[in-house]
């Protein structure tokens, strides 16, 4: 994509020149390794968009015309564009400054910061809801127990904060992982050309995250979308709501389908719109010797501001709900922890989530590669299309499932390999993101100069290049695993009969309002996921302390 | 890395492919659409009486009904056990259930559909619930039809277009009343700008909470907010042992306190309404006599008791008991206007009717 326009880019790809058909076909040939992960990702894919058109088209067409014409179907669009670009504002306004505390200062304590900002994708979003919930109102805690009476949350602010507070860490860690992975020299060049901190931070920092932001805040964009635990607690009509409603409350498989394509459009016009922002952006580094940490600055006075900042979101995000979870347990301790039911609810959830996580990254990673090494249009339909599956509405993709697998393969009908594969394809976009950043700034040199030296294509990208993207691996595994143990409606019509993961029993009962039985499987969820990610952050660092060892 | 990592991950596959295959052939597959958390232990305790493995699939009975469609023929669950009688009336129409035997059929003669595909299980009213800090209920209409003349109540009304026991009453007001009736009435409520809640829980919380001052919802959310599910007074009789077993606390954190009532209208109005849950056996299934088995134990005067002291909803059937603060059931049932419950089963129009009332 050789466009003259992007001025950050410090090079141009040999292989992005490349677009006609046969070099297409030529790689596909190479790299047949790469391309099986690939058809694997597509086929995920387009099963679901197979069946919802099917299911679509059964409708009456003057019928269907009347339903999806209609006023309510402009005020549900401008509900949920309105709700999308809210929460990318409130998450922006959340994780920029504290990936820039967690990374670019010396502030004591921030390896603690990092664990916070990352904690609240422990707390499933409708346990967040629920917080909120029973914070506010006339009989909410805040009035109980400091006598000051907000109006209960709900509509929009409330699913704004609610999704905002839930989703904001994966800006958050998209941005740390660009902020980690910035070559100084860029802005010391600039500085020693005479510009400012807040100019440089603007001019040479800001753009050069713009990578991170998007993918970051893709995935935000679309868990709003395809929301529907929070909008549906908070009352707030969206695409999402209105599809839960059709397919919770009316038996109409056909008019959800159709507006399960409509919220499919609505995510292919911002999946367009990241690409067109994308478009043109590598940011490795391309001089010799190795890159350095930036030097980190030292806050002063202002440190306080930043411990009052993280603070402060920590206490909203992570310490409400689960506070608030903490006190149902208290309700139900007389009635004591179901402690059987409670192990085997925790193995099913993480014998569905840690394989769907590992099987996620892996079909990832080939995928994110061609986007990011072999840039063409095709290459970038199917990495749009990882997103796509995302975005489909789960209960649709848990329907097309169920009627592809009893057509094709009937024995795993049920089984926990369909559980497994469907959360894999459903979060895969989740694992792209990262692995996309951490590949951006892998110099593509390194791979060449392995295969000058006698590598095959597969050896030297195993030896070279995939140390470098480890990290982003690690992070798409820990984002797959975390949202595939608060999953919802997949689990509910692919696992297997009997099949009860921590998720499900929160939600039964909490809808049940029995927040004393709901708390200890909420709290689990939380604990291991919280676990789960402290290990993920140990093992970062210490895949960071190698490198600081070698500058000195 | 990457070799270690695919390597345990296609093991990982495969042990789970060949642990969890498919059904075994002997087991009773129930999909449920009552809730996990109202019914599990009443499946626990069936677990040790019945002679076959029992295996439930909980979900609502929208999500479930459409599976079993997408299925079709290759679907392994023996019993549709459903909240409503709209969804029943739906697996009906799609030629899901099986018709049952008399004997069982004839059990709860006084609520069974005429095509014997399902059987009642348990029995609820619609109500007029109401905040009682902030209204008396002198001040409330003799009839639901009533409600949207109430101007005091803009935007504090609360209601459930999207849940199936709202639905069933607009049906039965489209059926009793005509369907230009209920289009006024929905249109007339919508003028009043009520909160639409999924479902009745929250609904009944956020009344609790002063969020709106009355709400239309099922008799038993009012009692399980204010009395949870009795305890220790599960008494059957008859069987021994497993009753007395109280490990499972499954009640809500009752607060008698609450300033929740419940308002009957006039007596016969369709705003009290009986509405029954119920179950059948499906077309599908293989073990048609352990499904029939299930469906007489669901009738049985164990789990009918069970329904009334845990879930607070009425027993179909003569002998069970029923807690002290619940009213009795000939009364409530003298409330309710006679109705056949076959005219439930057309759903199509009502999802109509809320849809142009925007509701939907």
């Amino acid at each position: 994509m050789g466009s003259p326009h992007a001025s950050t880019r410090p090079s141009v790809h040999p292989h992005s020149q490349n677009r006609s058909p046969a070099r297409v076909l030529d790689t596909i040939r190479r790299r047949w390794y790469v391309t099986i992960p690939v058809a694997v990702v597509v086929g995920g894919v387009l099963i679901p968009l197979v069946y919802l058109l099917l299911r679509a088209f059964q409708a009456d067409p003057g019928t269907l015309w009347d339903l999806v014409v209609r006023g309510r179907t402009l005020r549900l669009l401008w509900n949920t564009v309105g709700l999308t670009v809210g929460v990318l504002a409130g998450t922006s306004a959340l994780a920029l400054p504290l990936a820039w505390l967690t990374t670019r200062t010396a502030l004591p304590g921030r390896k603690a910061l990092t664990l916070l900002g990352v904690l609240p994708l422990a707390v499933p979003g409708y346990v967040m809801a629920y917080a909120l919930m029973a914070t506010t109102g006339e009989y909410g805690t805040l009035a109980q127990t400091l006598g000051l009476v907000v109006p209960r949350l709900s509509g929009y602010t409330g699913a704004w904060l609610a999704l905002s507070l839930s989703t904001f860490p994966y800006l958050f860690l998209n941005l740390r992982t660009a902020f980690l992975g910035l070559d100084p020299s860029l802005e010391e060049s600039a500085q020693a050309l005479g510009r400012g901190r807040w100019r440089v931070f603007v001019q040479v920092v800001l753009p050069q995250l713009r990578p991170a932001f998007l993918s970051g805040g893709l995935l935000v964009a679309l868990h709003v979308l395809g929301d529907f635990g929070v909008v549906s607690l908070m009352r707030y009509d969206t695409f999402s709501y209105a599809l839960y409603i059709q397919y919770a409350a009316s038996y109409d498989r056909i008019y959800a389908a159709c507006l399960a394509l409509m919220l499919l459009i609505l995510t292919g016009a911002i999946l367009l719109l990241e690409a067109r922002l994308l478009k043109g952006l590598l940011f490795h580094r391309t001089e010799s010797g190795t890159s350095r940490t930036a030097a980190r600055y030292e806050l002063g006075r202002g440190r306080w501001a930043g411990y009052a900042f993280a603070l402060g979101v920590a206490g909203l995000s992570v310490v409400l709900p689960a506070g608030t979870v903490g006190y149902w347990m208290t309700d139900a301790a007389a009635g004591g922890v179901p402690w059987a039911g409670l192990g085997a609810a925790l193995w099913d959830s993480v014998s569905a989530s840690a394989p769907a996580a590992v099987l996620a990254a892996l079909l990832a990673l080939p995928v994110a590669y061609l986007g990011v090494r072999h840039p063409s249009p095709w290459t970038r339909v199917v990495e749009r299309a990882a997103y796509l599956g995302y975005a489909t509405p789960p209960l649709a993709f848990a329907l097309a499932l169920i009627v592809f697998s009893l057509g094709a393969v009937p024995f795993a009908y049920q089984t926990l390999a369909l559980l497994v594969t469907a959360y894999a394809l459903h979060f895969m976009a989740e694992a792209v993101g990262p692995v996309r950043s951490a590949l951006y700034q892998a110099p593509p040199h390194l791979e060449e100069a392995a295969r000058s030296l006698g590598r095959s294509p597969l050896g030297a990208f195993v030896s070279v290049t995939f140390p470098l993207v480890r990290r982003g691996l690690l992070v798409s595994m820990a984002f797959v695993f975390l949202s595939a143990m608060k999953e919802l409606p997949l689990t509910f019509l692919l696992a297997p009969i009997g099949f009860e993961t921590l998720a499900l029993n929160t939600w039964s009962y909490a809808e049940e309002a029995m927040f004393g039985q709901a708390a200890p499987y909420a709290l689990t969820i939380m604990f291991v996921s919280a676990l789960f990610v402290g290990v993920l952050l140990l093992r970062e660092q210490a895949s960071e302390r190698p490198a600081a060892a070698e500058r000195t | 890395m990457k070799r270690l990592l695919s390597l345990s991950l296609v093991v990982t596959l495969v042990l789970s492919l060949l642990g969890c295959g498919g059904e075994q052939q002997d087991e009773l597959v129930i999909y449920s659409g009552r809730s996990k958390a109202l019914v599990d232990s009443l499946v626990q305790q069936y677990r040790q009486q019945a002679d076959v493995p029992v295996r439930v699939r909980y979900g609502t009975d929208s999500q479930l009904l459409a599976a079993l469609q997408e299925e079709g023929d290759q679907s392994p669950a023996d019993v549709f056990w459903a909240n409503t009688t709209g969804a029943l009336g739906n697996a009906v129409n799609n030629g899901l259930l099986t018709e049952l035997p008399d004997t069982l059929a004839n059990r709860a003669a006084r609520f069974t559909p005429s095509n014997q595909r399902w059987t009642p299980v348990t029995t609820r009213f619609r109500v007029l619930a109401y905040n009682s800090d902030a209204v008396s209920p002198e001040d409330l209409p003799d009839s639901v039809l009533d409600l949207p003349e109430h101007e005091e109540f803009e935007g504090r009304v609360g209601w459930t277009p999207a849940y199936s026991s709202f639905q069933d009453f607009v049906t039965a007001l489209r059926v009793t009343e005509g369907a230009e009736t209920a289009r006024t009435w929905l249109s007339d409520m919508q003028a009043l700008n009520p909160n639409s809640y999924t479902s009745n829980t929250p609904m009944v919380q956020a009344l609790e909470a002063g969020e709106i001052d009355v709400a239309l919802t099922n008799h038993y959310y009012v009692l399980r907010l204010k009395h949870g599910g009795a305890e220790g007074e599960y008494e059957g009789e008859e069987e021994e042992g497993e009753e007395h077993e109280e490990e499972h606390e499954e009640e809500a954190t009752p607060r008698a306190s609450a300033p929740v009532e419940m308002y009957h209208f006039a007596d016969g109005d369709l705003g009290n309404l009986a509405l029954v849950t119920g179950a059948g056996a499906l077309q599908t299934s293989n073990q048609p006599d352990a499904a029939n088995r299930f469906l007489r134990f669901l009738l049985s005067e164990q789990a009918q008791s069970f329904a009334a002291t845990r879930v607070n909803e009425y027993p179909v059937v003569s002998g069970a008991s029923v807690p002290d603060y619940l009213m009795p059931a000939d009364e409530a049932l003298k409330m309710s206007p006679e109705f056949d419950l076959q005219k439930l089963q057309n759903m199509e129009p009502t999802l109509d009717l809320l849809r142009d009332a925007g509701a939907l």
